[in-house]
């Protein structure tokens, strides 16, 4: 293992281990993309092969063939205890992307993940956010407090020097902890490569089209590529000039905007 | 009597950007908690009327709602010039080409850079009939919307925001002299929510004179605007 990639799994498995720690009840968060699993492995390797807390995949019902295969395929092979979040009801009632996307997003992601939060009392969650994916990002901490409306106060947060991760006393709902903050999707890619993790096929090309980023099937385009392996998508990220995101739909930013703005009359 | 009404200017960033001449001698937050949505031609007809017009002025086809002179504090001055005030004196034309841009940009098919140049022209194109008035009016009430505007799409980018307000601070700076009585006040403030800027419940207002007002709302300006007009 090059020094650099040691040093960014050291300071992960470290925040792992402070979390697990601090906290009574800790899951970690899987979307199967090649974030989360490289989460999901450095969470194996903290605890010596064992994942100690439950793994949560939020199904929207609208997700890639690929990654419901993906995931089950792993979870089976890595022996942990997976727990599903989904919001059946909306699903049943019809919601979908059609019907709004920021809407959509609302109920089948952040409510299906509220009601898991409150049945299972999980008090922290691990994320596989990274600083360079999105502007707003690299403002995040490492232990990142949410209330009950998963807001993110982003001006009030804990100082975190000396790699001290500290959870407020009070006034919050559950904590986000973000073991890859640091790294960039060029070292994750890397990482992959070397501990030889399993990689959902969406992210090789097809016909000269891959996933770069994976969500649901209709709120995500694949970017135009001729990756077919980890070395030509690692080659490819050296020179490529298209943001990672650019594949997907809407940022829930700009969904929220777009909301606001047409009931503020503006559109 | 100077206005400059200038929509969506934010306590928070004129004090981090330390915009003396917006600041002026007294200066503070406006509270329009009683407001449900924070519209801007419905807080700009309640300043002109001193009254809540919320109910009064539905969503569909708010921007072409507009006030009689009789209405608002304006019939107070002799010789009132009110340049490009929302619910009053819209130039319409100007606004329609930036909210048609707005909505471009969510759809996809025009680019921020696109939006802001249109922003920033009209912008210049009211300094000029503002610097056109000041000395033949005894008010000018003069709007611009570049800190709303161009907050929208880029609220969360600082360096972007220190631009605008730069602007607007010397546009504070040109006419502080100007007048004996000069208000600078906002219809709401703004907040990020990632790159973007969504409005938030506080106004802000200064003024060339101490006159203690505490978190005023934004209708208690007729009062005071009358006050200094008679």
């Amino acid at each position: 293992m090059t020094s650099h990639l040691q040093e960014l799994e050291n300071k992960s498995i470290a925040i792992i281990r402070e979390a697990k720690a601090q906290f009574k009840n800790l899951a970690v968060l899987w979307s199967t993309g090649k974030d989360s699993t490289t989460s999901l492995w450095l969470c194996k390797k903290a605890f010596f092969g064992r994942i100690p807390f439950p793994v949560i995949h939020i199904d929207t019902g609208y997700k890639f063939p690929e990654i419901y295969k993906f995931r089950d395929k792993v979870a089976q092979e890595w022996g942990f205890n997976l727990l599903v979040a989904k919001n059946e009801e909306a699903i049943e009632k019809g919601m979908s992307p059609e019907k709004g996307r920021f809407e959509c997003c609302t109920l089948l992601k952040t409510e299906a993940l509220k009601d898991l939060i409150e049945r299972e009392k999980f008090d922290a969650l691990i994320l596989s956010i990274r600083r360079d994916e999105h502007g707003i990002r690299g403002k995040e901490r490492y232990f990142s407090p949410r209330d009950e409306e998963f807001k993110w106060d982003y001006k009030n947060q804990p100082a975190e020097m000396w790699d001290l991760y500290v959870k407020p006393a009070e006034d919050y709902s559950h904590m986000r902890v973000h073991p890859i903050l640091h790294w960039t999707e060029f070292e994750v890619w890397q990482y992959v490569k070397q501990e030889g993790l399993p990689v959902n096929p969406l992210y090789f090309a097809i016909d000269g089209k891959r996933y770069r980023s994976l969500g649901c099937q209709p709120c995500t385009i694949p970017i135009p590529s001729n990756a077919k392996t980890i070395d030509q998508i690692v080659e490819e990220l050296r020179t490529s000039k298209i943001s990672e995101r650019a594949g997907r739909a809407q940022d829930k930013e700009k969904a929220y905007m777009m909301q606001k703005l047409r009931a503020l009359g503006y559109m | 009597m100077i206005i400059l009404a200038l929509d969506a200017l934010d306590l928070h960033l004129v004090k981090k950007f330390n915009c003396k001449s917006l600041m002026q001698k007294e200066c503070g937050q406006t509270d329009i908690s009683e407001f449900k949505l924070e519209r801007t031609v419905v807080l700009w007809a309640s300043f002109l009327t001193g009254k809540n017009m919320e109910a009064e002025i539905p969503v569909k086809g708010q921007w072409e709602f507009k006030l009689k002179k009789e209405e608002t504090f304006l019939k107070f001055f002799n010789s009132p010039k009110a340049i490009d005030v929302p619910a009053y004196s819209l130039r319409e034309k100007n606004h329609v080409e930036e909210r048609r841009l707005l909505k471009a940009y969510f759809d996809d098919k025009a680019s921020v850079e696109e939006h802001d140049r249109v922003v920033w022209k009209n912008h210049e194109e009211n300094k000029k009939l503002l610097f056109q008035s000041l000395g033949k009016f005894d008010l000018v009430l003069s709007y611009f919307d570049l800190a709303d505007a161009v907050g929208h799409l880029s609220f969360g980018i600082l360096s972007k925001m220190k631009e605008v307000y730069e602007e607007l601070e010397n546009l504070a700076k040109r006419v502080k002299d100007e007048d004996d009585f000069t208000l600078i006040i906002s219809d709401h403030g703004m907040k990020a929510v990632g790159r973007y800027g969504d409005h938030t419940r506080n106004g802000f207002y200064s003024l060339n004179k101490t006159m203690g007002l505490n978190v005023p709302k934004i209708t208690d300006f007729y009062q005071v605007i009358r006050g200094v007009a008679e």
